[in-house]
């Protein structure tokens, strides 16, 4: 027994990731780790005593990065997350030649889709291509979630909801996104990165949407070097004592602010529009406006970057000026919107609004493509292709909001069991 | 912090008083008494039975928090609770949480596991458990936060008395943890909180595994 329990740091050895903050492909490892809740240890390779106290040598060739020592005692060089995950056992096979229901996401939608399918017997499948929670899932605090009145993180929230759904029996495939579908009789088949097939009865998509990518020239050469997409927990802290901007209006940037706030010098956040409170909750604009060293810039767009080997500074423009001028920042984080992720539809010809959504209950009927083959209506959350519904931030007019995309995924199951009455068997 | 009445040096000379393991017939006796105070006693003759006790007291899929322990990593318990992925472990999600953001998360979470596994710094032999903490942390769940705890105790931990024990704390283990701390964390630990467990009010809430072997300090 040991009288010191400030610490919660783990009994066991943890992975460690040894590598330099640009380091190509240690960014996305880090990423995923975090998001996955799994706990590892950062070593900068540039810090030769640290280097030598894991690997007992104080350099480390540049060619081998990123290094990552597994809890076993294994060392996987210019590792990939493919390979991290492997290793780290995240990744299994289905455990079943048929499901009822096979989610595409594992973000609010899909885990409240999966908690409420498999409570109710159905054979339920995730998949998902990075971690639980999706776009919530890397929000510091989510204030306005019905039952938390201080607020949940969005980390939090995604680890109770994989354990609930896994209680009631749901799977969760890892770590390897969706390429294909095919249809499968009146079911789905889903083809994954690493050539695993999910068949399934009925399928939902709830794949969400990625970042919006942002326009300026040289940006994706210091992607993981100061440049980042989305607000990952994994940066926060590295973030101690810097100059941070974010980019975006909406009330991912606002939550991202708030998260590095606690950590960053100044935190500088971006705004396109005239008006915040237009596509961010009143709440975090109050929230915002009252943390002294948060400064928000509306009518501010990113026209530059200045960098070496990583950001040193981001250029702006503000307002009706055609000047600009560099804002001096160790990172900038991207948080504009969202391009929807619905990979794999296309092989069973769902139809989308020309940004890429998908369209349900019946908006779809005119556009081409939409040939509705039943003789019933298609149900309200219902692709073109009868069983195959889509829900959450992918659905062509859906909230973009965390609570409206539970509520979705929810509701999408009622629509299953329909479809599954009409196949027979449910 | 509290320091205790004798700073340990560097290289604490320690008394063998509380290194030696108990007798039999001294194992069966606070055995016997922590059954009179509602805790659940089981013997076992080795680490890896402790290690097997545990595994078999715990259900697939259980929430647990594991504490800081000498005895847990020693009999590999610490493994199979943080690797094994038979169960959640609490330990690893406390770690990866952000201090800034999540302090409250982290502090109720902490506060009420479903099951917690550690030990203790004394038994006595008429069935008090003492808990030794630098942060205190730990106390809460251990006395009422936690649904289930269950404790793993070397056989050389059974005292006389309390009075003994909070001896053993001071003398024998505080020496030693302060510089485990030292060597783990770079910052001295401290005798701030000490935790008697006479008898427990909700029976087959606390189990105790008295080990045969010398474990932890």
């Amino acid at each position: 027994m040991s009288m010191f329990d400030y610490d919660t740091r783990p009994a066991t050895p943890l992975p460690v990731l040894v590598g330099t903050r640009a380091t190509p492909g240690a960014y996305a490892i880090r990423d995923f780790l975090s998001r996955n809740g799994y706990a590892f240890e950062w070593v900068d390779a540039g810090q030769p005593e640290a280097v030598r106290a894991v690997l007992g040598v104080a350099e480390v060739e540049s060619s081998a990065l990123p290094l990552c020592i597994l809890p076993d005692g294994s060392r996987l060089a210019t590792a990939t997350v493919e390979q991290v995950a492997a290793g780290l056992g995240m990744v299994a096979a289905p455990a079943l030649s048929e499901y009822d229901l096979t989610i595409i996401g594992a973000g609010p939608a899909g885990l409240a889709a999966a908690v409420n399918a498999a409570s109710e017997g159905l054979r339920t499948v995730v998949v998902e291509a990075v971690a639980p929670g999706g776009q919530a899932g890397t929000t510091s605090m989510i204030e306005n979630y019905l039952g938390f009145p201080t607020g949940i993180s969005g980390s939090e929230l995604a680890t109770r909801a994989v354990v609930q759904a896994r209680r009631f029996g749901a799977e969760l495939l890892l770590a390897r996104p969706l390429t294909a579908v095919s249809a499968d009789g009146p079911g789905y088949v889903a083809e994954l990165s690493d050539g695993t097939l999910i068949r399934g009865r009925a399928m939902l998509f709830a794949s969400g949407v990625e970042w919006r990518r942002l326009d300026v020239p040289g940006i994706d050469d210091l992607l993981g070097a100061g440049v980042y997409y989305g607000a990952g927990p994994s940066e926060a802290l590295s973030c101690t004592g810097s100059r941070v901007v974010v980019v975006g209006g909406g009330n991912s940037a606002g939550q991202a602010v708030v998260r590095f706030s606690r950590y960053a010098r100044q935190v500088t956040l971006l705004v396109r529009g005239h008006d915040l409170g237009a596509s961010m909750s009143q709440y975090l604009v109050d929230h915002l406006s009252a943390i002294p060293n948060v400064d928000v810039r509306v009518r501010t767009e990113v026209v530059g970057l200045q960098a070496d080997d990583r950001l040193r500074a981001v250029i702006v423009r503000s307002g009706d000026s055609t000047g600009t001028a560099p804002l001096p920042s160790e990172a900038l984080f991207i948080c504009i919107g969202g391009t929807p992720l619905a990979d794999g539809a296309a092989g069973i010809g769902l139809v989308t609004n020309s940004a890429g959504y998908l369209l349900t209950g019946g908006d779809f009927a005119s556009g081409p493509g939409g040939n509705w083959p039943l003789s019933r209506e298609p149900l309200p959350l219902e692709t073109n292709r009868p069983g195959v519904f889509a829900a959450g931030d992918v659905r062509c007019g859906s909230v973009k909001r965390c609570s409206a995309a539970i509520g979705e995924g929810s509701m999408a199951v009622a629509l299953v069991h329909r479809r599954l009455s009409e196949l027979g068997g449910d | 912090m509290t320091e205790p009445p004798t700073v340990a040096s560097a290289a604490p000379s320690l008394s063998s008083e509380f290194a030696e393991l108990a007798s039999g017939e001294r194992i069966a006796t606070a055995a016997a008494a922590l059954e009179r105070g509602g805790i659940r006693s089981l013997l076992a003759a080795t680490g890896a039975d402790a290690r097997s006790l545990v595994s078999s007291l715990l259900p697939d899929g259980a929430e647990v928090y594991n504490n800081t322990s000498q005895t847990l990593e020693a009999t590999g318990i610490a493994d199979d609770i943080e690797r094994s992925g038979r169960y959640q472990p609490l330990r690893l999600r406390l770690y990866r949480m952000d201090r800034e953001m999540q302090r409250r998360e982290m502090r109720a979470l902490g506060a009420s596991p479903d099951y917690v596994v550690g030990s203790v710094h004394a038994l006595t032999e008429d069935g008090s458990l003492l808990i030794a903490s630098a942060s205190g942390s730990q106390l809460g769940p251990l006395a009422s936060g936690a649904g289930q705890v269950i404790f793993v105790i070397g056989a050389q931990k059974i005292v006389s008395d309390v009075a003994t024990g909070i001896r053993r704390i001071y003398e024998y283990c505080y020496p030693l943890e302060d510089a485990r701390a030292r060597r783990a964390y770079g910052v001295p630990s401290g005798v701030n909180n000490i935790l008697i467990v006479n008898k427990v009010m909700t029976p087959g809430r606390v189990t105790a595994i008295i080990v045969r072997e010398r474990l932890g300090f």
